[in-house]
């Protein structure tokens, strides 16, 4: 951290949306930390997007309403955004640029953390492949999250996506390990409600203490956004690598991050891409996304689950989309299923794992779990073809074996996809389920598992 | 003279400096106190526009920038196979040795150790004329990779006055001297060459070798020709990296150049932690000893991954040009283009396209235009080729977007993912009817000479197979299965055969990963006479449930898994049970 | 690094901490002990909860264990923050006061022309205006003497000591009071009295 002071300009030329644009500036740098000061003397934070030519552009976090072009004063702060982080961090709730809500003091800060980071080195990381065992069936058995993954859920206004997460991050462990576990929940703009959901379920679990919030609302600053899931994640980072512990971090919802950065770039009078998202949307994305994972000759681990709501329910809206090139799979949440009341209503033909291979079979979870999981997916996916198929030409004129997968059907949403909201199921009831769920089947149909296991977990 | 300016104006990867008289187009740079790497794309008078392939966080206009008077460039010789480099071949183990886990700025390293010693073998003499291109000793690279020392492309050429003997040397020793027209040019093991301009070769063929995969979706129905260029587009989860994971892994070239640009770490780690571990199939030798990775992934700067194409590509060519067959495989071409339009946006240029420069086209042209198999230049001779395999990552999926469309007309092989195929896990989801291979008849008679004269036909037919099932399809949906005829269904389930038996492949299966061109050959014969002896035998009566019901299907499905490369005697016995159980579902009708 | 400036002040802050050293560590210890007896007082009344609820099922009372004692954990932590940086903040009036009495000697002279030259450098400029306070009128008023384009404003500003300049057309401004430098290194300092009570990790 640096103690040098900053100067300060009082030449305001422009104010634009969130952008207060500086003339006569010589001593600025790009992505300075920079304060206003309103007429009042109220601050506000903002950084350097651009400089040059005797100006600067600055975004404001706060927003710009009440900024006047006289009397407001910049201050170049001589320094990039910085969060304070220590163990006391722990326990802590923060409003969305990382500043103490608690009524507490800041954290005693042991260093001063750039809150953009620096991109991890490929060749530095330590390939996932401990296995976290979430209680959820259709996540561990089908789409089996990975310490240092990625994994979002998609989901879509008023489903149950924050529910979900919130059982994982009560639930979530590493089977056999003593090892230190955290969670970090930055809150972008959500309600408040959603918010206290979260927060009231972690201290039920008494987690809390080993938990730390992040919280910009719905009714708090939008341009906010844009540096909330950042401090959360210097944090996460320093928990992990500096501490030594496993951290999930949940960042809900990516959407309002991203409506933010379409704000911003609007106000620059840049040229858009997509919907009016900005061209580097992806890049911007992967700045977040990827500051999960793990580090060789490291303890700890950052583990991701961003949650965003697509809109419209659309996956191939660009912000589900650039997510989903970025992220190591996708948790989908279908709308059909929702409606029908099943908890939690994960989409698993839509749904993926990427790195799920590598944290499952034969010592980590059980030889014969990629493959089962692979038949359900198959026979899900068949089992969908043919209620289409009943739809048009009745249950009278279906095969016997088109019979075998309505019934898998069945099955595997009321008994292996539905759970309960405090229902803790061991990776053994889960993969239990998941055959019995396939014994529907005639054995000859099982073209994804391998005859010995058939022979050892098939039931008559 | 070299330029020596200052800053004028930052904005993310942009930079903006006068004082820039004496830059170059596309010079690199050293950019503020920080000593950053950047190029310059951009003169207008004195002003240089600058792109800095690293954070210009905390930079500030007054800073210095200094040129270099170079442009570019990738260091050629000994050290670069086994080895992971950023988009402007930095190795990323020194970065990590400097600056730890997290990459720092400003870093300068040598792409390879310029003090280790390799032995090298001399293959000329004094005396001896000398052109470029020329190969002048051998020095063993890795367990897979003999090292040819070439006469640098820009070299003059002359008479050998000086040539080291036998023995263990650096990469800084003169271990030959030139001499032409009185001046003398001494020889190092190494050469620098411009990343932005094509390594020059004598002539070029037409691509008629087959780039042997072991995927059958691609060697059987869309196959690459070595010198080919191919095209991979998919929206997300339709198994893009695991597709080109498995090119890299098991294409039979001596050489593999992986560019993962602007994707995911956590991808070229798995590389790093895999590609040692597996085996050559061919030569049972370590797959990394013949592996190049080059890796900007999305949360590295932006314009670094605008170089690492080119970085990638300049690399292929010297290995092409030792004689080597190399595929390139370069995952995202998309993300290289968004870093096109980032730059771009910033230099103000009027957009075409979704806000892509209008030199898009012209770009993704130049790229895929240095595939090729050629005969390399100077002696001895020798032929080389280097293979593109672009993915392509369109926005939603949506495959007329600018990148895919442009890339649709460079390249020859395109192999279409199917986000449809990939929900129902059927992988590789490479649909069937949106793919296409240009090389095709090229490669024909390859197949005829090493595997089999049927080769052509047959693939005709299992295509012809699931072309008349595509048709069917629509005709299922409106009316439901029962209104078709008996020979009809059976299309249907031998397509669903094909799709299940052949299409699809687990690439985490031991067996199925790869798959040897005679097993897919004798694979699609199985099906083929399957859907024969079927025909056949409902034409004599024998019930589809009997056929349905059958045994062997079960093993003609699971043949993938379970009959190993070296197991071919396994198809046979598969053969002839199929024979008797057919001669029994015929059989128990007429005895009816 | 600190600059010379930054370790004098460091140095005063130093200083009324060994003063008080014993003083918090006393305090400390007491509000300590306090909030243990807090958690005990909480796990007897956990004990009472136990058996109330011990028929509704383990489960449910396991999660309010956790709950309760995740909850006590956290409130004695929170209440150890509280102190620290009360007591922080005794330090702080301290050192200022400290600050404040400091004999304007010759080092003070040194230390009024190194905030003025550092001022400077940041601004770009020469023509600048010097504001300060009434007790270091005189002793800035000689250090600007030597500096051309320096003018001393009689306008009197607010603060311990030190300065701030501004640009001629006030567009300009760098403030190098102590006030601005005591805020700027406070994080810095407070992380060095936690340490001396081993509570900053």
């Amino acid at each position: 951290m640096s103690t040098k002071g900053g100067v300060q300009y009082s030449k305001i030329a422009e104010i634009k949306g969130p952008l207060v644009i500086v003339d006569g500036v010589e001593n600025a740098a790009f992505d300075e930390l920079v304060e206003i000061e309103t007429n009042e003397g109220e601050k506000r934070l903002g950084k350097v997007l651009e400089v040059g030519n005797g100006k600067a552009i600055v975004q404001v976090f706060e927003g710009t309403t009440g900024l006047s072009v006289s009397g407001t004063n910049a201050k170049f702060v001589g320094k990039v955004m910085e969060m304070p982080v220590s163990e006391q961090v722990l326990g802590r709730v923060f409003d969305g640029l990382g500043r103490p809500k608690d009524g507490l003091p800041d954290p005693v800060a042991s260093s001063f953390l750039d809150i953009n980071g620096a991109p991890m080195n490929p060749e530095q990381r330590e390939y996932p492949k401990d296995f976290i065992q979430t209680g959820v069936s259709v996540i561990d058995g089908m789409l089996t999250l990975v310490r240092g993954q990625k994994l979002p859920i998609f989901s879509g206004s008023g489903m149950s996506h924050n529910i979900l997460a919130a059982q994982i991050a009560r639930q979530a462990s590493v089977v056999g390990t003593s090892d230190e576990f955290a969670v970090v929940f930055a809150a972008i703009g959500v309600q408040y409600s959603e918010a206290e959901y979260f927060r009231r379920s972690l201290e039920e679990s008494g987690a809390l203490k080993r938990s730390v919030l992040f919280l910009n609302l719905a009714d708090d600053p939008a341009i906010e956004r844009i540096i909330t899931p950042r401090v959360a994640l210097t944090v996460a980072e320093y928990l992990a690598y500096d501490l030594g512990m496993h951290v999930l971090v949940i960042l809900t919802d990516m959407t309002n991050y991203a409506e933010a950065l379409r704000e911003i770039s609007a106000a620059r009078e840049e040229v858009p891409g997509r919907k009016g998202y900005p061209g580097y949307l992806y890049t911007d994305l992967s700045t977040i996304y990827e500051r999960a994972g793990r580090l060789k000759g490291k303890n700890g681990s950052v583990t991701q689950m961003p949650i965003l709501s697509m809109p419209s329910d659309d996956i191939t809206h660009p912000i589900p989309d650039l997510t989903g090139y970025i992220t190591e799979g996708q948790i989908v949440l279908g709308r059909d299923l929702f409606r029908q009341g099943v908890y939690p209503p994960v989409n698993i033909l839509m749904s993926l794992s990427r790195i799920m291979k590598d944290g499952i079979g034969d010592g980590r979870t059980r030889a014969d779990h990629q493959e089962v999981s692979n038949q359900n997916y198959d026979a899900y996916s068949r089992a969908q073809e043919v209620r289409a198929l009943a739809g048009i030409v009745g249950k009278a004129g279906l095969t016997d074996v088109d019979l075998n997968y309505m019934n898998f059907g069945d099955e595997f949403e009321n008994k292996f996809l539905t759970q309960a909201i405090d229902e803790n199921r061991t990776i053994e009831e889960t993969l239990g389920l998941q055959w019995s769920t396939i014994s529907n089947l005639p054995k000859n149909e099982l073209t994804k598992v391998k005859d010995k296991f058939i022979e050892q977990y098939y039931k008559e | 003279m070299v330029a020596q300016g200052r800053i004028v104006w930052v904005s993310g990867p942009a930079v903006r400096a006068d004082g820039m008289s004496d830059a170059k187009m596309y010079e690199t740079v050293s950019v503020g106190d920080a000593k950053l790497i950047g190029e310059v794309i951009r003169l207008t008078g004195d002003v240089a526009f600058i792109q800095v392939y690293e954070s210009t966080s905390g930079l500030k206009p007054g800073e210095p920038v200094v040129g270099t008077g170079n442009p570019l460039s990738v260091l050629l010789g000994p050290g670069i196979i086994g080895q992971i480099y950023d988009g402007i071949q930095r190795p990323l183990k020194d970065l990590a040795d400097k600056s730890g886990s997290f990459i720092g700025r400003g870093i300068t390293t040598t792409p390879v150790d310029m003090t280790k010693k390799y032995h090298f073998t001399p293959t000329v003499s004094v005396g001896d004329e000398i052109e470029p291109g020329n190969i002048i000793g051998t020095v063993p690279e890795s367990s897979l990779i003999e090292h040819k020392i070439l006469v640098p492309p820009n070299h003059v050429g002359g008479k050998i006055t000086k040539i080291v003997s036998e023995g263990d040397y650096d990469l800084e020793t003169e271990i030959a001297v030139v001499e032409k027209d009185g001046q003398t040019v001494p020889l190092k093991m190494y050469h620098k060459w411009p990343v932005r301009s094509p390594r020059p070769y004598l002539k070029r063929y037409d691509p008629t070798i087959p780039l042997l995969t072991g995927q059958r979706v691609i060697d059987t129905f869309f196959p690459l020709a070595k010198g080919g260029t191919g095209s991979i587009p998919g929206a997300f989860g339709t198994g893009k990296t695991v597709t080109l994971h498995q090119i890299a892994k098991w294409a039979d070239s001596q050489v593999v150049v992986y560019i993962g640009c602007g994707e995911r770490g956590n991808e070229m780690t798995e590389v790093l932690v895999e590609f040692p571990e597996l085996k050559d199939p061919r030569t049972g030798k370590p797959l990394m000893d013949r592996t190049v990775l080059v890796a900007n992934t999305s949360n590295m700067p932006v314009a670094a991954r605008e170089a690492s194409i080119y970085t990638g590509v300049t690399i292929a060519e010297y290995y092409r040009d030792m004689g080597y067959d190399v595929v390139l495989v370069a995952d995202s071409t998309s993300r290289w283009a968004e870093a096109l339009r980032e730059m771009s946006g910033r230099l103000e240029e009027m957009p075409a396209e979704e806000g892509y420069p209008s030199y898009l086209a012209s770009r993704l042209a130049e790229f895929y235009e240095r595939a090729g198999r050629v005969r390399a230049s100077g002696s001895p001779e020798r032929d080389g080729s280097v293979s593109l395999v672009g993915a392509v990552s369109p926005s939603g999926g949506d495959f007329t977007e600018p990148v895919t469309t442009h890339t649709m007309r460079f390249i020859k092989t395109f192999w279409a993912l199917d986000a449809k195929l990939a929900y129902s896990r059927h992988y590789p989801s490479i649909n069937w009817m949106n793919s296409y291979s240009g090389y095709l008849a090229d490669i024909a008679k390859w197949w005829s000479e090493n595997i089999s004269d049927d080769w052509l036909k047959l693939r005709g037919e299992t295509y012809g197979i699931l072309q008349r099932e595509d048709t069917l399809k629509e005709i299922v949906r409106l009316l439901g299965p029962e209104a078709l005829p008996d020979e009809e269904k059976l299309i249907l389930e031998v397509a669903r055969m094909i799709k299940i038996g052949i299409l699809q492949q687990n690439s985490f299966d031991d067996v199925d990963t790869y798959c040897s061109p005679e097993k897919q050959f004798k694979l699609m014969k199985l099906l083929v006479d399957f859907y024969n002896q079927g025909q056949q035998a409902l034409k004599d009566g024998a019930a589809l449930a009997d056929i349905r019901a059958m045994p062997v299907i079960a093993s003609l499905l699971k043949a993938r898994m379970e009959v190993k490369d070296d197991e071919m005697d396994k198809l046979e016995k598969i053969q002839n049970e199929m024979v008797e159980q057919f001669k029994n579902v015929t059989g128990v009708k007429v005895s009816n | 690094m600190p600059s010379l400036t930054d370790l004098s002040l460091e140095k005063t802050v130093d200083q009324v901490l060994e003063k008080n050293r014993s003083q918090l560590l006393e305090s400390l210890k007491s509000s300590f002990s306090e909030s243990q007896g807090k958690l005990s007082e909480s796990l007897s009344e956990l004990e009472k909860e136990y058996d109330k609820i011990i028929s509704e099922g383990q489960k449910e009372a396991e999660k309010i264990e956790k709950q309760i004692v995740g909850s006590s954990d956290l409130e004695v932590r929170n209440k150890a923050l509280l102190l620290i940086e009360e007591h922080t903040a005794k330090v702080f009036e301290k050192a200022k006061d400290q600050i404040q009495n400091t004999k304007r000697d010759s080092n003070y002279s040194n230390l009024i022309s190194s905030l003025i030259t550092e001022a400077t450098e940041a601004l770009g400029i020469s023509e600048i205006i010097v504001y300060t306070n009434s007790k270091d009128k005189e002793v800035v008023q000689s250090a600007i003497s030597k500096i051309s384009g320096a003018e001393f404003s009689s306008e009197e500003i607010d603060c311990m000591g030190g300065i701030k300049i501004t640009s001629k057309d006030g567009s300009m401004t760098f403030d190098n009071t102590i006030d601005a430098r005591f805020e700027r290194m406070k994080p810095l300092i407070r992380k060095n009295i936690a340490a001396e009570f081993n509570l900053g990790n």
